[in-house]
């Protein structure tokens, strides 16, 4: 490494644009108040206060794809499909998402109907022609896309993954054009029309805002240095990739938060995890069983996206959800959010009650200690509103306080077991990793619920996205639906595929600066029971029929040796692995925390029992320290409560792990 | 003593967890697409009256059905722990035969059960005249095996002779057992997950949860109708035909709405009719509570509850409360929903601002079996096709989406060339066909199969002849259409047919629209 090279991580999720960086003085933070309207402006701030004039290396996790898609600021795309399968994107699986709505209505489709074109020539499911296109009626529809004016076009033809030659040669055609082009059998070279419609559609709408946004960004850097995007399957990519497959970077925002836990995890000893990333109007929950887990089956604003992405589990809960009685006499709570504004009834303006009101009337939540003392919280405000609605309900003020938090948390303990128990995984053989603003206030009773023997929480817990994103290696995904019958296919017949993907990761990944010898290659198979619409990844090995069997009967509870398998798609996973920077040690200190880590005691209530609580200030404590509940636990970006059932140990990287009875 | 609304809410949770994780079992373990992917299946906790205390429902013709099923299987079972009861009778609380529902006891103290576990789903084949056993059929024996209340689990071991005799009747053995087999591992994940909840929090205070649940259910079910004006509300309609005769088939609901109280009288409605459209009194009590659970804002749990305030007259041997041995097959899927036309018809008058017109009013079921000519072995599909739903006051109608009694998935095109001899050759929503209005109707679906090798077809479609409604002056939907086309000649077909059809000939099925809303200014 240079004398002054520096790598930053870059996230521009929330209110501030988080930087983490290394450079040979060490690890450093920095937050840039966010510029929503134009996010790079935020970034180049940071950037030229951190780097001036110094090599750089950035992995940035940029929201624009993400925010394009739900505030649906894309740009004008068309699609092209066959005639008579135009509305293929509009039909979608013919299902409706809420059962009990009489005025249902699907998310309005991307592509508006006067904005498809359909074209004749067939292909088969054996990649055989049935009709070949028409020149003539080809060249006419490309000069219609032209004269919509859009920007855009995605082309998404039947079989296409299959044999690709149709949409290669309409691909030529538009390439003349002076619009983005996205090949369906380019993003996502897999069968099921609909969701392959999709995500090529999304990735169109996308990518020409994605282009713009880091063009706008070009002058920042220099030659030499290296600008890095997150994608939401866990890995980096170049800029130059993002910038024609925007559609892998939707949602990585969250998948670097489990990067993060998953890396700062790995280093402190604990590999099976649950991430918790509690924020103000919603929880997200992950496993990671060794490594995360990823999913096909992603949607955004209701659209499917189905690229591999981190497995993530959303739940409307969050420190901003609202508490209200419904006409049957329940307390519910959320999923409606105070938001930022007016906001909790503490923070001034509000005047329902939320989750953070609760923490504060409890005495969770210190007003002189929250973000650092930066914004006051007024804990006069609560008390009328708290009588007037535990009055209601029959409760004391405290009872419905408890309550409040007890209702949230019973909802983040069924997005657990979703991830968990669900899927045959037992929580108590994992441990809590909460992060986010209002995560360590929750994750001791999350773990008492659920049984979880241990909570941990990260120093710098507000920031953890950053971190992961600095962390991640490049991770390039490639698929193909291959549908052949297990039995009469042998590994050569296979390979001939593997050697396809891996050829092309080569060469993709060589353009992204790695070398051969730096890259890992995973090789799965999507395999299932023929009849069966539901495939499962196996690891692509010698004996894969059988690590099908066994793998079918781990994940579903039966098997049968006499039925056909089938072999739906290969799998690959390319990894060019990136040097990562040291993390950070805590100086070591005794069991006891240092006297000026214990900032006072308070009256605090759990069980409604009133307690008295140490209030620790954690920039003070160090390695090897020990804490006992109930203690709150103060720091600029987050709290943590711990219990009387909980007691915890600083590790040697300033992680807190708390223990659960 | 009262509950306390903060455990009430925590028991909804945990109740409906409890459902929920059952659901997620029996799809995930499941063997046939018809559980896993279009997830034909519903599972659900009940008291020891077998009154419902939480369903995870993915299919809400399944709602009103469940307990009468669970009610029947404990009248007629002494239960021991670990025992698990098979029935799909459609007169002992079933809807049609390939709705199989197994029922579990929870033991916690007594020699009876005090709770019952059950889940239900749709097989692929149960026997009868026709692969997948949805027949035009004129009597329920064509339609396949009727299973009294039955014993398939014995003290936790699988009774071998009622699993071969049912599997011995049944085109799909091996698939069936593997569906089986998901069924009872969803159950067991029930009865165990039951067990923990006792354990953790005592009999007593989860039996009087259960309670206070259906208690407060019916609390929000009351205040929903205290909500609409009372009177007399009186609405018409009818059903095609039967397949047998081209005779329509008039229904009729008369609405009673009485402070917080509804009567729901269908006396007047037809005598049943030889054809499959008969309707068991069960599927005529599920729409009822699907459309009282729309009228619903807040997110309560389908349980007892919702039906307290709620009384239903019918007359035996009707069209919607069928006698034995009438044919059923199709009752489930087609009168279902002019039952669900009706009621929203008769709550329009009453509440004109926030009903909407009549949706397609169909499933479009199509049923296509014969042999592939590219393996020799023989095939069977069966799909249900979407269409339009009926505008509001506010809204047009969605187009291309099932509405009100299914919601199941489609086959992609692509999967369904690779596994049958097909051809899709349209795939398109069927523009224009929804009613004009001041909101427009939604638009129905076209759907065009070539065939590839000779098959038998069997289609069971409703609204071709009787449109879709309109409301308050908005125009109805264009009626379904069902064609054959041979040689490039369009042939037109009734709503309910089964003929052979050759390779090389094209079924078209165009499904209505829906109703529009209001007149046009």
């Amino acid at each position: 490494m240079q004398s002054s090279h520096i790598i930053i991580g870059v996230d521009t999720g929330g209110t501030f644009t988080d930087f983490v960086f290394k450079d040979n003085n060490g690890w450093g933070v920095h937050k840039v108040l966010s510029t929503p309207h134009n996010p790079s402006k935020a970034v180049i701030k940071g950037l030229r206060m951190l780097a001036a004039g110094t090599p750089k290396q950035v992995v940035h996790g940029s929201t624009v794809a993400t925010n394009a898609i739900l505030e649906r600021k894309g740009v004008k795309t068309a699609l092209i499909a066959n005639k008579g399968f135009e509305d293929v994107i509009e039909i979608g699986r013919q299902n409706r998402s809420r059962l009990y709505d009489l005025a249902y209505k699907k998310t309005p489709c991307i592509v508006p109907y006067s904005l498809r074109f359909g074209i004749t020539g067939r292909i088969l499911y054996s990649g055989m022609v049935l009709e070949e296109l028409d020149p003539a009626e080809l060249q006419r529809v490309v000069n219609s896309v032209h004269e919509t004016g859009a920007e855009s076009v995605a082309v998404c033809l039947l079989f296409s993954y299959t044999n690709p030659c149709h949409e290669k040669h309409l691909g030529e055609l538009l390439s003349k054009l002076n619009m983005s082009v996205s090949l369906s059998h380019e993003i996502l070279a897999e069968f099921r029309e609909f969701e392959r419609t999709s995500t090529t559609v999304i990735n169109a709408y996308v990518s020409p805002i994605m282009k713009k946004y880091l063009d706008g960004m070009q002058t920042e850097f220099s030659p030499q240095d290296i600008l890095r995007i997150m994608q939401s399957n866990g890995g980096s990519i170049s800029a130059s990739t993002a910038m024609n497959e925007s559609a892998r970077t939707i949602l990585s925002g969250p998948a670097g938060g489990v990067i993060g836990a998953y890396e700062i995890g790995k280093i402190a000893g604990f590999t099976n995890l649950i991430t918790l990333d509690m924020g103000g109007t919603s929880t997200d929950v992950s496993l990671i069983l060794q490594k995360p887990s990823l999913t096909l089956e992603s949607t955004i604003s209701e659209y499917p996206l189905k690229l591999p992405m981190i497995d993530i589990h959303t739940v409307g809960a969050g420190g901003g959800s609202i508490a209200r009685i419904d006409t049957g006499g329940s307390l519910q709570v959320g999923p409606k959010s105070a938001g930022a504004d007016p906001g909790p009834i503490c923070y001034g303006k509000g005047n329902q009650i939320t989750v953070t009101d609760a923490h504060l009337y409890l005495g969770r939540l210190i007003a002189e200690h929250f973000l650092g003392g930066a914004m006051s919280l007024q804990y006069t405000r609560l008390d009328s509103f708290f009588e007037l609605m535990s009055k209601k309900l029959g409760l004391t003020s405290v009872e419905l306080a408890e309550g409040i938090l007890d209702v949230a948390n019973t909802c983040m303990e069924r997005a657990i077991r979703v991830i968990s128990v669900e899927r045959g995984h037992d929580p108590r053989d994992f441990s809590l990793f909460a992060f986010g603003g209002a995560g360590g206030m929750h994750a001791a009773f999350l773990a008492h619920l659920l049984n979880i023997p241990r909570v941990i929480i990260p120093q710098n817990p507000g920031i953890l996205s950053a971190i992961g994103m600095l962390l991640a290696d490049i991770i390039k995904d490639y698929s193909r639906t291959v549908m052949l019958d297990a039995l009469q296919t042998e590994s050569s017949d296979l390979d001939k595929y593997v050697k396809e993907l891996e050829n092309k990761a080569i060469s993709e990944l060589a353009s992204e600066g790695i070398n051969h010898d730096k890259i890992t290659f995973e090789h799965g198979l999507d395999m299932r029971y023929k009849g069966q619409s539901f495939e499962i990844l196996v690891p692509y090995r010698y004996d894969f029929i059988e690590s099908f069997h066994a793998l079918h009967e781990q994940t579903y509870g039966h098997r049968n040796n006499s039925m056909p398998v089938e072999i739906v798609g290969t799998r690959l996973r390319a990894i060019g692995t990136v040097e990562k920077p040291a993390v950070k040690r805590q100086k070591a200190g005794g069991r006891h925390a240092p006297d000026e880590a214990v900032l006072g005691e308070k009256d605090t209530f759990f069980e409604g029992k009133n307690r008295r609580t140490k209030i620790i200030k954690r920039d003070h404590l160090l390695s090897g320290n020990q804490l006992t509940g109930p203690a709150v636990i103060v720091e600029y970006s987050g709290t943590i409560v711990m219990p009387p059932f909980a007691s915890a140990v600083v590790d040697e990287f300033g992680n807190i792990v708390m223990e659960i009875t | 003593m009262l509950p306390n609304p903060i455990l009430l809410e925590l028991f909804k949770h945990r109740f409906a967890s409890i459902a929920e994780e059952m659901g997620v079992t029996l799809t995930r373990t499941s063997f046939s697409p018809n559980i896993k992917e279009r997830r034909d299946c519903s599972c659900a906790v009940f008291d020891q009256q077998g009154d419902m205390i939480a369903q995870a429902a993915h299919i809400p013709v399944h709602l009103g059905s469940m307990p009468l099923s669970v009610k029947s299987a404990i009248e007629s079972t002494v239960f021991s722990e670990g025992d698990m009861v098979i029935l799909n009778d459609p007169y002992k609380g079933g809807t049609h035969l390939p709705d199989i529902t197994l029922v579990a006891p929870v033991f916690v103290r007594d020699d009876s059960p005090s709770f019952y576990i059950a889940n239900r789903a749709h097989h692929a084949d149960v026997g009868g005249i026709s692969s997948g056993s949805m027949p035009l059929s004129s009597s329920i024996y064509q339609e396949g095996l009727i299973i009294p209340p039955l014993k398939l689990v014995d003290r936790g071991n699988i009774d071998r002779k009622v699993m071969d005799f049912f599997l011995s009747n049944v085109r799909t053995p091996t698939e069936r057992e593997g569906d089986f087999a998901a069924q009872i591992m969803a159950n067991t994940t029930g009865v165990r997950r039951m067990k923990q909840l006792i354990d953790k929090f005592g009999f007593e205070t989860v039996f009087f949860y259960s309670r206070s649940l259906m208690d407060y259910a019916e609390r929000i079910m009351r205040k929903t109708i205290k909500s609409i004006p009372d009177g007399l509300y009186r609405f018409e309609d009818v059903m095609d035909d039967d397949g047998f005769s081209s005779e329509h088939i008039p229904l009729s609901l008369m609405l009673e709405i009485n402070n917080e109280n509804a009567v729901l009288d269908f006396s007047q409605s037809a005598p049943q009719v030889s054809g499959c459209i008969n309707a068991v009194y069960a599927i005529t009590l599920s729409a009822v509570l699907y459309t009282s659970r729309c009228l619903v804002t807040e997110d309560i749990p389908a349980n007892a509850g919702c039906l307290r305030p709620i009384s239903i007259t019918t007359e035996k041997g009707s069209i919607v409360d069928a006698r034995f041995p009438a044919a059923v097959a199709g009752g489930n899927v087609e009168t279902s929903q002019r039952i669900v036309d009706l009621v929203l018809g008769a709550l329009s008058q009453a509440l004109p601002g926030s009903i909407p017109a009549a949706s397609q009013g169909t499933m479009n079921n199509v049923a296509i079996g014969g042999l592939d000519h590219r393996t020799g072995k023989p095939f069977a599909y069966y799909e249900t096709i979407a269409g339009g739903m009926g505008a509001t006051a506010g809204h047009h109608g969605e187009s291309a989406v099932h509405s009100h009694m299914t919601n199941t998935l489609n086959t992609p095109v692509e999967a369904l060339e690779y596994t049958c001899p097909f051809l899709v050759k349209e795939y398109s929503v069927r523009r224009g066909s929804g009613g004009r209005g001041r909101s427009n109707g939604g638009d129905g679906v076209v759907r065009e199969i070539q065939l590839l090798s000779d098959a038998e077809v069997t289609v069971l479609s409703e609204r071709r002849t009787h449109a879709p409604y309109g409301l308050f002056g908005g125009s109805h939907g264009q009626p379904g259409k069902n064609s054959v086309i041979k040689n490039g000649v369009t042939k037109h077909k009734p709503g309910k047919f089964n003929m052979t059809l050759y390779k090389g000939d094209h079924l078209r099925i165009e499904t209505p629209g829906g109703g529009g809303f209001g007149e046009k200014d």
